[in-house]
């Protein structure tokens, strides 16, 4: 919301200076997006070149048909004479007048006094727009009479102000309002509070208004106010420039009003064509299945039973809350008006506003619940402006509704506030910090709440909280005692950052992609019934194939050894209304299988754990080429997925964080030293060198402390169909030194072993 | 033998040793096991012959030793004096991989609190709406529990929105005190600019204990904001509203680009928003059983995104998603 000060500063006399008035509402109150000078310079004396002038004569120029030569009186006791282009005006009018000298926001050098076209012109006559007061340049702003020639005009126009940007948090919709800012500035800051006191206009020609509200709780409050000869047209120049710093376009004096009102306190208002409702009736109900409305933006809205009409009994004439139908919208031809100042229930008006995708400065105060007692000021103000600005009278009125909410009592202990805001506030200092936010605080502290914080103050802490946000720039920055802590990660948060480091280590680095995916292997992954994009449907089940698509990027990129990771969760349908979220690390890595294989060693070793795989086919992998171990698989990435050789793998953290030894135990492994021998057996090439380790083992037992398979042959010295195996062995026992015959006869032993189960021969 | 003129062809051989493997071979000859003393020794018979043989080896084995470290010394000067490197010439290539930066202030985040005594939780993912929006006190008809804002799965099931359901679940199932933190994945049906991803991450942080202060919420998200953005910022505080807190405070840090006199960055203010926060609701502590009379406490919920902008200067979030190894490998 736009807030030109100087309209503020008329409900509210305060001390402070603009920065100190917006310093104070952003801590204690809103959000200043920021604070906006407008009109012209106020420096070097300029606003004194800037006068009330009156126009004494008007006459032809000479020599320019579009000119007309003006005698001005600006004070001055001689008039000046200033040539005008515009004709909306005639001698006898007030105008504003720039003297030369003055900096005007459109010139670049100081107005001076020139000759136009052989006339002398010693000043020039203001239309808005060269002020910064409105977008209008049709004419020139023709002033109230009665304002004494010579006045400041700063006095009749703000033609110097400072604009606040304010947007407030959803539950101070109060403050969507001049008298709601001005009641916070006052209250923060010591100032006076004057609020406007509408004189209303007394009925004339009394008619009976008939409103008739089907659904209250949809409308608690419906105030129906008539008027008769209603003179429609331009509003004031102080009104126009009120909302153009405002941010509002002015329309029409009538629509001017609502919108000039709805400003004032917050609580929207909207003005029909009499005439065009059947007999001149409000009916507010639901909207009929199938219904529409051309609301007054031109389009043709369809209708939701849900959504909140304004109807004249026989068809929808508004959009409660939102806007106004084009077709009882106020005209120039519009002569008798009936005034709606109601109140909507703010949930179901939210509901239909983000269904059609329609926000107007009135859904926005309504979805946020506006208090129903401003209703009566609103129509006062607004009636009493109908009257004095558009001629008309005020001929007939109602207000229906079912009683209005009693205000809130709460209790409220000052000691309290101060325990929880670590800060202590004298009594007196709360009880005035209340006072001054319109809180009723009894002598024993039952605190009446005011009706336009009804909604959001409701207990002792939302009390508090009024009392914390009024001292907030004084509480006193402290740290919690911290008695009984323990800060430290839990085993599985250990090992995750192990992973995460042995993976950088290996030289991979960390990716980040969506857990929402287009696609996944799982036909019961979960789907979302209503995703944003088709590319963000479905919560996946493995994070591989988002780093396939990582990895793509990087070789487009032009990267030549792309290798990546992440450590996300997946989601697993569980059966139950929510999934077995499962911390998965995946990686993807350029060199096939052995390059994937060789970071899961790595990845293993630092976990203290041995790496053992079988074979197992796997949908993102080389049917020859993939692996499963008791936590994930790995393997070459399938040729179809990503151009070139890859290897991947994916583990599911828990299972193998699980197998993780909570502690080594220290073994000797110095004082008896290892004996070791290399053997190479010649096997069909289907068999698996793991194979032949594990019955190396087991034929061996505890003392083959290392077997490690270190070369592979194939050729003409093994003959075809067959391979030879190297393998390191490593003999060790913790009581004693083992002798190169015992070595050798476990050796033996093992070969004999191969032998046996592999058709294994020893290579010479 | 005769012992002397074998010590002078010795000696001289040894003098003559230039490299050591002449040296070696110097050894061999004269000290070896078929070396004429050895073999002399073998033979020897009575004692007095026996010393000077032994005499006269210790005398050759000493004299080789000599010239033996004499030759080393002056092969480790040579090398010393005429081996060079170019010392500006790239080293053997290590592959290093990088953590993403937001897993890098994620871990910060953690170490920061964990020196201040909190515990690190791992919230869920898909929550109910019960824990997401009930327990957090959001009230019927507030925006973020309409589909237009929040990702549903059902009716009654969504992706978070935010860590906060953490902050539920952990006082559900421990008494205070209660001093964690919570980070993660989030969601919102935010459509991908400049500054929103549908997926971002949070730091959550609750403290529930006796005696709970604004004051001491404010003090911790200052030495937060210190140890994030540097001793020398200054941290501001202003009220805020958010369903789960009251009262709620929304924290800005002084601008690190102008020092707080006014930039772009910060949009002239001299102050940047960095995170909303306030004290915990009491109506979360019914939702979970605590007594509300005698426990106080603090919430905060802050964007790691948030945090990577401002301190790397990232000018877009969908970059944080784009897995580029350029700009993976920049941090």
């Amino acid at each position: 919301m736009r807030v030109p000060l100087s309209w503020l500063r008329e409900y509210v006399t305060v001390d402070a200076t603009p920065a100190e008035i917006a310093r104070r509402l952003a801590v204690s109150s809103l959000e200043v997006d920021r604070v906006i000078d407008v009109g012209v310079a106020d420096l070097d004396r300029n606003l004194a070149h800037f006068l009330v002038g009156r126009v004494l004569e008007v006459a032809a120029h000479p020599n320019a048909d579009r000119l007309r030569v003006c005698q001005v009186d600006v004070g001055e006791g001689d008039a000046r004479q200033i040539v005008c282009g515009a004709w909306n005006f005639e001698a006898g009018a007030t105008v504003a007048v720039a003297l030369p000298g003055a900096l005007l926001p459109i010139l670049d050098e100081p107005l001076d006094e020139r000759e136009l076209r052989g006339e002398f012109s010693r000043g020039m006559i203001l239309a808005e727009d060269e002020i910064g007061l409105g977008p209008d340049h049709a004419g020139i702003m023709v002033l109230p009479d009665g304002i004494e020639p010579g006045s400041p005009l700063v006095d009749a126009l703000p033609i110097r102000d400072q604009v606040l940007d304010v947007t407030p948090t959803i539950n101070r919709v109060d403050l969507l309002s001049m008298v709601g800012l001005a009641r916070e500035v006052a209250a923060l800051l010591g100032g006076d509070l004057h609020p406007p006191e509408p004189d209303d206009p007394t009925i004339v020609d009394g008619e009976a208004v008939e409103v008739t509200v089907e659904d209250s709780h949809g409308c608690p409050r419906y105030i129906g106010r008539v008027f008769a000869g209603v003179g429609i047209g331009a509003s004031p120049q102080w009104l126009r420039s009120r909302l153009y710093l405002a941010g509002m376009r002015s329309i029409s004096n009538v629509v001017d009003v609502t919108n000039y009102v709805m400003h004032v306190y917050g609580s929207p208002l909207h003005a029909f064509d009499r005439a065009k409702l059947a007999e001149g009736r409000i009916v507010v109900r639901r909207a009929h299945a199938g219904e529409e409305l051309r609301t007054l933006d031109g389009t043709l809205r369809r209708l939701d039973p849900s959504d909140l009409m304004i109807t004249d009994g026989e068809r929808s004439v508004a959009l409660a809350a939102i806007m106004g139908g084009e077709e009882s919208e106020v005209s120039d031809a519009t002569t008798e008006v009936l005034l709606e100042a109601a109140n909507f229930e703010p949930i179901g008006i939210l509901r239909s506003s983000e269904r059609l995708a329609l926000r107007t400065d009135g859904s926005n105060r309504w979805e946020k619940g506006v208090d129903p007692y401003l209703a009566e000021p609103a129509a006062m103000l607004a009636s009493r402006l109908i009257v004095d600005l558009a001629g008309a009278r005020l001929t007939g009125h109602v207000d229906v509704h079912a009683g209005l909410p009693e205000r809130p009592v709460v209790r409220f202990r000052p000691e309290r506030a101060t325990r929880v805001i670590g800060l202590d506030v004298p009594e007196g200092d709360q009880r005035e910090i209340l006072a001054g936010f319109g809180f009723a605080v009894s002598p024993g502290w039952d605190v009446t709440v005011p009706t336009w914080r009804a909604r959001d103050v409701t207990r002792e802490i939302d009390l508090v909280e009024e009392v914390a946000r009024a001292v907030l720039d004084r509480v006193p920055a402290t740290m919690p005692l911290r008695r009984h802590v323990r800060g430290r990660l839990t085993k599985e948060q250990r090992l995750r950052r192990i992973v995460e480091d042995v993976l950088v280590g290996a030289g991979l680095s960390e990716a980040y992609t969506w857990s929402l995916v287009a696609a996944d292997p799982d036909a019961a992954a979960i789907r979302l019934p209503d995703p944003m994009t088709s590319d963000q449907a479905i919560l996946r089940t493995t994070i591989v194939p988002g780093l396939v698509e990582a990895a793509r990027t990087g070789v487009d990129a032009g990267a030549d050894d792309v290798a990546l990771f992440e450590i996300a969760r997946v989601y697993l349908p569980a059966g139950d209304r929510l999934p077995d979220e499962r911390w998965h690390a995946g990686a993807v890595v350029g060199g096939g299988y052995a390059a994937a294989k060789g970071v899961l060693e790595a990845l293993y070793g630092a976990l203290g754990l041995e790496l053992r795989v079988v074979r197992a086919p796997h949908p993102l992998l080389h049917p020859g080429k993939a692996a499963a171990t008791a936590a994930g698989w790995l393997g070459e990435l399938h040729p179809t997925l990503l151009e070139g050789v890859w290897g991947a793998f994916e583990l599911d953290l828990a299972t193998l964080f699980d197998a993780v030894p909570e502690r080594v135990l220290y073994e000797d492994v110095i004082t008896f030293p290892a004996v070791l021998q290399d053997v190479a057996v010649v096997v069909d090439e289907d068999v698996e060198v793991g194979a032949l380790v594990d019955a190396a083992r087991e034929a061996a037992g505890p003392l083959l402390r290392g077997a490690r398979v270190f070369d592979v042959y194939r050729g003409d010295q093994v003959g075809p169909g067959r391979k030879s195996v190297a393998i390191h062995l490593a003999f060790q026992s913790t009581e004693r030194t083992l002798t190169e015959d015992e070595a050798t006869r476990l050796r033996d032993a093992i070969v004999a072993a191969l032998g046996e189960r592999f058709r294994a021969e020893l290579r010479g | 033998m005769d012992a002397q003129a074998f010590e002078s062809a010795a000696l001289a051989a040894i003098a003559a040793a230039a490299t050591p493997d002449e040296i070696e071979r110097v050894r061999v000859e004269y000290l070896g096991r078929k070396s004429e003393l050895k073999l002399a020794l073998r033979e020897v018979r009575d004692r007095e012959t026996g010393i000077v043989l032994n005499t006269l080896r210790e005398r050759l084995e000493s004299a080789i030793d000599a010239r033996e470290a004499g030759l080393a010394r002056a092969e480790l000067d040579r090398r010393l004096t005429e081996e060079r490197a170019d010392v500006t010439m790239p080293g053997t290539p290590i592959r290093r991989g990088h953590l993403h930066v937001i897993t890098q202030i994620r871990r910060e985040v953690e170490d920061i609190f964990l020196g201040l005594g909190y515990t690190v939780v791992d919230g869920r993912e898909v929550e109910t709406t019960r824990y997401n929006f009930d327990g957090l006190n959001f009230p019927a008809g507030h925006p973020t529990r309409s589909p237009l804002h929040t990702l549903f799965l059902d009716d009654e099931t969504v992706l978070r929105t935010e860590t906060s359901p953490a902050q539920i679940r952990t006082m559900e199932t421990q008494e205070p005190p209660v001093y964690i933190v919570s980070l993660g994945r989030c969601y919102r049906r935010d459509t991908p600019d400049a500054t929103h991803t549908p997926t971002f991450h949070q730091a959550e942080g609750l403290v529930v204990d006796e005696g709970i202060t604004l004051g001491d919420l404010l003090g911790t998200l200052e030495y937060l904001c210190k140890a994030l953005f540097g001793e020398d910022r200054q941290t501001d505080f202003r009220i805020h509203h958010f369903p789960f807190t009251e009262p709620s405070v929304e924290a800005y840090v002084s601008c690190h680009l102008c020092d707080g006199s006014g930039c772009p960055v910060c949009r002239h203010s001299g102050w940047i928003e960095v995170g909303g926060s306030g004290m915990v609701d009491p109506n979360l502590f019914d939702f979970v059983g605590y007594d509300k009379e005698r426990y106080t406490g603090f919430a905060f919920g802050w964007g790691l995104e948030r945090i990577a902008v401002l301190r790397h200067g990232i000018p877009d979030l969908r970059e944080l998603w784009r897995n580029d190894p350029r700009l993976l490998e920049q941090f």
